[in-house]
């Protein structure tokens, strides 16, 4: 009917006095704009899982020499990872689709005429290509005959090519890595930048056995990857080779591992990092100060309630329903509770901005915080202005106008 | 247009009952002018209340154009209230907030269709109580005088049957006293109901009929036979103020 009009009239009460509008608003204010940089967060995480996972690769385990937490550089001078472990792995655990054992070292100068860099160099068997799914965008990959003869020949990374090369095709010409002339067989496909940063074409992959005997002089391994056939059995299998390793490597827990084991879920765990505590912290907040700020609200209000019985004893008089002065104040209190929404909403979206500009936090904005952030508007203001609406709706008019 | 038939009203403090209306009964025709005066705590306030449709008696009827106002419920009062009676009070009971014609139109928005004219219907009223040039005005930038007018346009912008007034000069000086008795009787020479509640003898004499209550029963009903002039009160004062 008049609803309009009567909302109009709560309205009106709020602008009438701006500092007690803002003090019933505040904790609205707040816990929206709290819960806004909770989702921006969390979505922001989960994209950046994502991501990562998809980089790392979906059916993936990768095991590193040496101990450690964190998905890292295998430590120099661990020699116990070894060809025979990533035989071993091949041949006895189920379900597995390839295994690629290698080894990475950095540093070594690189030249090729003037050019001179330094990058990764991998030493790697013909079935790495198949297990990280990444193949010559030009020229050959690294085959089996290549390991089995030893051969001098190289691929490169698309940005290595390009810093060795400039412009001019690498296939075919000669680049020396420390004191060994390489031939230049083929260049990666460009896969970009890391989520960490790292820059994933800027490598050199030569065949395991010359890197082994020619340049590393060595007979251990830094890295085995392994691809398996079905992701749903990437945590049983990573506990089979770790089973397995600790028994090569006669290994009995608590004792340290001398390896470490990756896949998509150490992957998901470490890219989440401290987000989940922030989500937390950041919950705990909006709910005390949605709830905090419902109180408040309503006590504003019900203060509001007996300074304004002789108003409400007007409109009583002239006409107004118990539930038209009921409308009244409830719509006061959703106005309130709406205007902190949007005030909250525009608060957390710059905090969220902030926040991934100053650190390291992922962040996405989307509309789902602002709808989440209506719904919680509403009901907390329905929630915390029935109490004050119902008291002033009771008035009796004739003591109202006393 | 308006009848009491032996009207009831009783209270209960502390668990005791307390009578304050004693079984009144008067009639009111269309048009008239009355005035009910009575000492304070004579029971004037709750009669005027009741009279008003606040309040329900405890005993009684009240047909107020033939409906029975006792059985009504409290939506149907506040429906009576907003279209049939309009209040004018002692202490004038304006939004502070607000301005004149935003008082004015304010019992409109309890009305069940929001009249299309609503403006102007307020903007009328206010000029018919001579406040054309103050209809933005709030309340604290008017004279009493001039707050107490607004009221009375508020009163009258539903075209109701009735105008109750509660002291309506008790806080205002002679001047503007005699300001809106002249309205008033303007209003009731325009064929207005108006019902005037005082204990003051000189307002009460401007109507055409004086109710004098006394501890809770009609003490006295009588016609006035020369009721005051307010226009001619008002052209006496203001002679006065131009001579001093």
């Amino acid at each position: 009917m008049n609803t309009f009009r009567i909302a109009q009239e709560g309205v009106r009460a709020l602008s009438a006095n701006k500092l007690r509008t803002f003090f019933m608003m505040a904790g609205t204010i707040v816990g929206i704009a709290a819960l806004t940089v909770i989702m921006a967060v969390g979505e922001g995480t989960e994209k950046k899982v994502m991501k990562r996972i998809t980089s790392f690769g979906t059916h993936a385990i990768v095991i590193t020499a040496g101990g450690g937490k964190g998905f890292s550089p295998p430590q120099a001078g661990i020699t116990t990872l070894r060809l025979e472990d990533a035989e071993a792995i091949r041949s006895q655990i189920q379900g597995i689709a390839v295994v690629a054992p290698f080894a990475v070292k950095r540093g070594l100068p690189i030249k090729a005429g003037s050019a001179q860099i330094q990058t990764m160099v991998m030493a790697v068997g013909a079935e790495w290509h198949e297990a990280s799914d990444w193949y010559p965008q030009q020229g050959d990959p690294i085959t089996a005959e290549d390991n089995a003869t030893m051969s001098r020949v190289c691929v490169l990374g698309a940005t290595t090519a390009k810093d060795l090369f400039g412009d001019e095709d690498p296939i075919g010409q000669y680049i020396q890595i420390g004191d060994v002339r390489f031939n230049v067989k083929g260049v990666l496909q460009s896969r970009g930048v890391s989520p960490m940063g790292d820059d994933f074409d800027s490598r050199i992959i030569i065949p395991l056995t010359t890197g082994l005997r020619r340049l590393y002089n060595q007979d251990y391994i830094t890295n085995i990857r392994v691809k398996v056939q079905d992701t749903r059995q990437l945590v049983l299998i990573s506990e089979e080779i770790r089973r397995l390793l600790h028994e090569r490597h006669h290994i009995t827990p608590p004792e340290e591992d001398d390896f470490a084991i990756f896949s998509a879920a150490e992957v998901a765990k470490t890219a989440r990092g401290i987000s989940g505590t922030l989500t937390i912290l950041l919950s705990a907040l909006a709910g005390l100060s949605l709830v905090v700020g419902g109180i408040v609200l309503m006590n504003i209000l019900l203060i509001s309630v007996g300074e304004r019985t002789k108003e409400i004893g007007l409109r009583r008089a002239v006409g107004a329903r118990r539930r038209d002065i009921f409308m009244q104040f409830l719509m006061e209190s959703l106005a309130v509770t709406l205007i902190g929404m949007v005030l909250g909403s525009a608060l957390g979206w710059a905090a969220s901005v902030i926040l991934a500009r100053v650190t390291q936090f992922p962040v996405v904005i989307s509309l789902e915080p602002f709808a989440l952030a209506l719904a919680f508007a509403l009901v907390v203001g329905v929630f915390f202005g029935v109490q004050p609406a119902r008291r002033a709706a009771r008035l009796h008019p004739v003591e109202a106008l006393k | 247009m308006i009848e009491l038939e032996d009207i009831e009203k009783m209270y209960q403090v502390g668990g005791v009952a307390l009578p304050v209306l004693k079984g009144i009964s008067f009639r009111v025709e269309s048009g008239e002018y009355l005035a009910i005066m009575g000492a304070s705590g004579t029971g004037k306030s709750t009669l005027m209340n009741i009279l008003g449709c606040l309040d329900k008696p405890t005993g009684g009827h009240y047909r107020l154009e033939g409906t029975d106002v006792v059985n009504l419920d409290d939506d149907a009062l506040s429906h009576l209230r907003n279209h049939r009676i309009g209040f004018v009070f002692q202490m004038f009971h304006l939004l502070e907030r607000a301005t004149a014609l935003r008082n004015v139109m304010l019992p409109l928005i309890y009305c069940e269709h929001y009249p299309e004219d609503a403006h102007k219907r307020a903007e009328k009223a206010l000029a018919a109580v001579g406040l054309a040039d103050r209809m933005l005005y709030k309340p604290s930038q008017l004279s009493g005088g001039q707050q107490q007018r607004v009221a009375i346009a508020r009163a009258l912008i539903t075209d109701p049957a009735i105008i109750l007034a509660d002291e309506p000069t008790g806080n205002l000086d002679s001047r503007s006293g005699a300001e809106v008795m002249a309205i008033f009787e303007r209003l009731h020479r325009d064929g207005r109901t108006i019902i005037l509640v005082t204990h003051d003898r000189a307002v009460a004499e401007h109507a055409n009929r004086i109710i004098i209550l006394k501890d809770g029963q009609i003490a006295e009903d009588r016609p006035v036979p020369n009721p005051r002039d307010a226009e001619a009160e008002l052209r006496v004062l203001a002679e006065k103020e131009g001579q001093p």
